[in-house]
């Protein structure tokens, strides 16, 4: 029973043990937090509920916001735009970081200064990107000019300009930048791995594809772990880049729930509307994270 | 980066509004009197961030001295967006930069704008001003707005390049489509219009269109909800609209208005229907060879309306000192200050006062107000005469309908049903 007791006794007097000025410092943050985060935060669930333009008094309107965002078809396209987005930001900067990654790992001449160059892009903000990626794709800009060099006349388009293009144009400039960072998280995964196993495997006789799924691929889960978490949440609160470079436009092709919110919120006051746009991506954000919390504790217990 | 500081303390100042706000709301009785007494100071809160507007703006408040004015500068976006939060606050900025127009409409409606009736008769700063602009600055009877400024919309054409290509300045719309032919033929695009992330850019031609055909009442009403989009008058205008589409340059979609601008000053472009604002975008070298048409006339019986945006400043309703606002809003509308602040601002900007000398201005600009004075009725611009929210059903219909003027009912049905929605809520 002692043995039992003992420790949350020991952690009471450790907790009493506490000076009051280290409480204070933590009070003083956690009042912050609440007051600046929490408190707006919860604040929006309620102005969802509203119809308010930053005048006057929020009138309560249930849920006929919820119920006009579904009958909206820019939203119901931002929301499909959000999808396409998510799955492709996240596998092309996955397999293209990987892919590089493995390709840098070993170490050879002049592999470094490879590996710089192709983190480089993420030292710039997003909105740099997406800026400088504006200009490559003008009617006369870098692209157009090397298609109409190798003689692809027939592929120039405007590529910011046309309805078919102009999400996938912006999803090229967001993985240029993101790929370098994936990378540089799976060399560090690689680093990690043990490279007796490889040298086993090949010595048994296992192929460079066999050596990579069933040899190294089981001992990156760590890195996909972080890969994942990191994807996710970058191409939920996507917004700068495609503010950059289209505004969503042309005519909403490109529109993400992030700008359209920002928009409605920002731009018309619409702000209970607005606000219901960010209880959805507060959602969606929440159901990635559930899944994959579950999943997660699920693989850890067995 | 220029602005970010402004941003800050204007953010700063926010915080300290709703500190005050709350501390006043604590003793709610005696501290009207502590309040009054401390608003020594009025408060400015400008939105013109540009360099030379900003500049300009500053040496005229420095030229004040009856009170001491605090100016703050607030990039457009976030001063759009805490609109209604400075003018909602307890503390509110005493003066502040907008446009007329129906937002300002709409916050009066609100009460939420400082009457300015008294500076509009007498010897009022804005008695002499035309009655045009007297009837844009009024909500319901009473003047809540002082015009310090306003530009006009022409179609701007280089002329050696008019003389290269053998063509003259057209009055008619055949005449119109006819240069724009020869124009084409040389090889060059005959219409520059950067719709690409500007696409309000494209409401241009709608608004003149619509004035050249349906008149400026009308205009007026289907911005107001009056008439529907798919209607036959609207019809009308885009099938004109529909003319010029294969004569406007297609790279145009990819372009900013600035950006529009280079190929009419290369000569790649011949005409570009814009605001007297392109002047600020044309090198040095070219802005003497530039020349503006009023847009040519299609319907003779319909009386001739141009746009002319107009800017000034309006107070707060609940200004700690708004005699002290209204004597600023007098100083900013007399005609030095006014004169000061469009030559320091490098701006083609006409004045509101019509006692400012304007002989020494640019001849483009003398030409601007002889447009303006020869037009039978003046709009604005599509969202300053309805609503940004408004403004974007226009971008989308009308970018949409450049890319595939084929679809024009179904994009015309589209528009309407969304500005219902606009217009409903």
């Amino acid at each position: 029973m002692t043995a039992v007791t003992a420790p949350p006794r020991r952690r009471r007097a450790g907790l009493r043990a506490v000076p009051k000025v280290v409480w204070v410092f933590l009070l003083i943050p956690a009042a912050v937090e609440i007051g600046m985060v929490f408190w707006p935060a919860v604040n929006s669930f309620y102005l969802s509920l509203t119809e308010w333009n930053g005048l006057g008094a929020a009138q309560p309107v249930g849920l006929e916001n919820f119920r006009n965002l579904f009958a909206d078809d820019i939203f119901r396209d931002a929301l499909w735009n959000n999808v396409l987005w998510a799955v492709g930001f996240g596998g092309l900067s996955v397999l293209g970081g990987l892919g590089l990654a493995i390709a840098l790992n070993r170490p050879r001449r002049g592999v470094g200064l490879y590996r710089s160059a192709i983190y480089l892009p993420m030292v710039f903000s997003l909105a740099v990107t997406g800026l400088f990626w504006r200009v490559q794709y003008q009617p006369d800009g870098t692209i157009n000019t090397l298609l109409g060099a190798i003689g692809l006349e027939s592929v120039e388009r405007q590529w910011l300009a046309d309805p078919d293009t102009a999400l996938w144009a912006v999803l090229v400039a967001a993985v240029w930048r993101q790929v370098g960072y994936v990378m540089v998280l799976y060399l560090a995964g690689l680093k990690s791995t043990d490279p007796s196993l490889d040298d086993a495997a090949a010595t048994d006789g296992a192929g460079a594809w066999q050596r990579f799924r069933y040899v190294t691929w089981p001992q990156l889960r760590g890195v996909n772990t972080v890969v994942f978490a990191v994807t996710v949440i970058d191409s939920l609160r996507t917004f700068d880049i495609v503010w950059a470079m289209t505004q969503g436009g042309p005519y909403h092709s490109s529109e993400l729930l992030s700008t359209y919110m920002f928009q409605q919120g920002f731009t018309f006051l619409n702000l209970g509307y607005a606000s219901a746009i960010a209880v959805v991506i507060f959602a969606l954000a929440l159901v990635f994270i559930i899944t994959y919390l579950v999943r997660a504790t699920k693989e850890e217990a067995a | 980066m220029v602005s970010a500081p402004f941003s800050r303390r204007g953010f700063l100042a926010g915080i300290g509004g709703i500190g005050a706000a709350s501390l006043l709301g604590a003793c709610a009785t005696g501290s009207d009197s502590a309040g009054g007494a401390a608003a020594t100071t009025l408060t400015l809160q400008s939105s013109l961030s540009d360099p030379d507007p900003k500049a300009a703006l500053t040496k005229v408040v420095e030229g004040y001295g009856k009170t001491p004015v605090t100016l703050n500068t607030i990039a457009i976006e976030t001063f759009r967006a805490q609109l209604p939060t400075y003018l909602n606050s307890g503390n509110p900025p005493d003066v502040l930069t907008w446009y007329a127009g129906s937002v300002a409409r709409d916050y009066a409606s609100k009460g939420f704008l400082l009457d300015v009736s008294d500076l509009w008769t007498g010897s009022g700063a804005c008695a002499g001003f035309s009655p045009a602009l007297k009837e844009l600055s009024t909500a319901d009877g009473k003047q809540i707005f002082v015009p310090t400024n306003y530009y006009w919309w022409g179609v701007f054409y280089r002329k050696s390049a008019f003389q290269e290509w053998g063509v003259q300045v057209p009055t008619t719309w055949d005449e119109f489509i006819a240069v724009c032919k020869t124009i084409k033929s040389k090889g060059v695009a005959p219409i520059s219009m950067g719709t690409g992330s500007t696409p309000w850019v494209a409401s241009g031609w709608f608004d003149y269109l619509n004035l050249r055909i349906n008149g400026a009442e009308f205009h007026r009403e289907l911005l107001a909800g009056k008439h529907p989009f798919d209607g036959p008058q609207v019809k009308t205008v885009m099938d004109h609209y529909r003319q010029l589409v294969e004569y406007i340059d297609p790279k145009g979609r990819s372009y900013s208005w600035q950006d529009a601008v280079t190929p009419l000053t290369s000569k790649k472009a011949g005409m570009y229907l814009i605001g007297a604002f392109i002047t600020s975008g044309v090198p040095s070298d070219a802005v003497d060879d530039l020349d503006f048409f009023r847009v040519p006339i299609i319907d003779p019986s319909v009386p001739v309306a141009e746009e002319a945006p107009t800017d000034g400043y309006f107070a707060s309703a609940k200004s700690k000192n708004p005699e002290g606002a209204k004597e600023l809003l007098s100083y900013l509308a007399s005609a030095p200050a006014q004169q000061q602040f469009i030559q320091l601002a490098k701006s083609s900007n006409l004045p509101t006062s019509q006692q400012v000398d304007t002989t020494t201005f640019a001849p483009l600009v003398q030409k601007g107000i002889k447009l303006l004075n020869e037009s039978k009725a003046i709009t604005q611009f599509f969202n300053r005469d309805s609503s940004d929210e408004l403004q974007t059903t226009a971008d989308t219909a009308l970018t949409k309908f450049l890319d595939k003027p084929g679809d024009v009912n179904a994009i015309l049905a589209e528009w309407q049903a969304s500005a219902k929605k606009v217009l409903g809520s």
